[in-house]
């Protein structure tokens, strides 16, 4: 449920950019933030390590535009990667309208792939998420690398549904990151309903 | 007195509430920030990238709350950031909101806190107003025609352009 600020006349929703440490969630938000026209954003924040891992978050408000008199505005974030940063996880996970999991398609990276995934279900699930309507795509990020994990072969072992939304991007370049925006955004505007 | 808001006067808006507590305090900005971040309500004339702040002092708040936890306490109900010239004070709302206050002269702090807590119970009212008359709002909504506009306005602004096939 996205939400409503009645004040500002605005709706935001919040779509998270999740996945196990440097898979490229802060790698797509920069090459969003870079290709969005200046009028639709606002300034990206990051809060990072000396060795430029996310810390906490990446954040950044995109402004689509007003839908019958309420200003649309979709807030992406990104969630910091290490595994010990769990509660940091939990805190930018709750509220999101639709998530993004970006794996890291290189073949070594499978296990902390599907871990990652797990521990996001977990909390989507404490938080009361009907996972059935929950917007998700996964997101094969790293297509570049000569080594790399099957498409399908994360969904097979995590037995997740058929219907899941699938995209593969190389986030370094750009390639594939603005179809999985495209992507997620839709399914959460398609995903709103009244309760 | 009445304690409702500041000055007494339970008749306000969330942002009258604020304005007067600005006014009150002669604190440089309030904000209002519900607890996943967005900002709910401001006043004060200094010019804050309101959405970022709200973003960031959330996160900040949960991670200290965790932190509560870690050393044996449900939450800490007030933060405060003292700064060269500038402090924050950020006071829980109600469960869901928080309050941020900016202001400069640090000897004020006594007043902020007190304004602060005296404005809490009627934010806390009009935020549950607040919900109430959301869903009265979104009944105003046709779901058909925002999604088909929304989903339009997805296509103009995050362009697909020639970098995208990532098929190995």
């Amino acid at each position: 449920m996205p939400h409503l600020d009645l004040n500002n006349k605005q709706l935001v929703f919040k779509i998270v950019y999740f996945g196990p440490g440097l898979s490229g969630k802060t790698t797509n938000l920069l090459f969003i933030h870079k290709k969005i026209f200046d009028k639709y954003k606002g300034d990206m924040v990051s809060l990072d390590t000396e060795e430029e891992r996310t810390l906490f978050f990446d954040f950044f408000p995109v402004s689509l535009g007003s839908v019958q008199g309420f200003s649309l505005k979709i807030h992406l974030y990104t969630i910091p990667g290490q595994v010990y940063y769990e509660a940091s996880r939990r805190i930018i996970l709750e509220g999101a309208d639709g998530v993004v999991f970006v794996a890291d398609s290189k073949i070594d990276r499978l296990d902390d792939n599907i871990d990652m995934y797990r521990r996001m279900i977990t909390n989507l699930n404490s938080f009361g998420v009907d996972l059935d309507f929950f917007p998700i795509v996964l997101q094969y990020n790293k297509r570049d690398f000569d080594e790399i994990i099957p498409l399908g072969r994360i969904e097979e072992i995590l037995e997740l549904p058929e219907d899941i939304l699938v995209t593969e991007s190389v986030a370094i370049s750009g390639a594939g990151v603005m179809k999985t925006l495209q992507l997620i955004s839709k399914e959460v505007i398609r995903n709103f309903q009244l309760d | 007195m009445n304690e409702a808001t500041v000055n007494g006067n339970s008749d306000l808006s969330i942002n009258e509430t604020l304005s007067e507590l600005v006014e009150k305090t002669e604190a440089l900005t309030a904000l209002l920030i519900s607890r996943h971040g967005i900002c709910l309500g401001q006043a004060g004339g200094a010019r804050l990238n309101a959405t970022a702040l709200a973003a960031l002092v959330a996160g900040m708040f949960s991670a200290t709350k965790e932190v509560a936890n870690i050393v044996g306490e449900e939450q800490f109900s007030i933060l405060l950031q003292q700064g060269k010239k500038r402090h924050i004070h950020i006071s829980l709302i109600g469960q869901r909101s928080m309050m941020v206050i900016v202001f400069e002269d640090y000897s004020r702090i006594g007043r902020v806190r007190l304004a602060a807590k005296r404005s809490s119970p009627a934010l806390v009212r009009l935020l549950n107003k607040d919900r109430k008359d959301q869903k009265d709002a979104l009944q105003d909504i046709s779901i058909p025609d925002f999604k088909e506009y929304a989903l339009n306005l997805i296509d103009r602004i995050f362009v697909i352009g020639e970098e995208e096939d990532a098929s190995p």
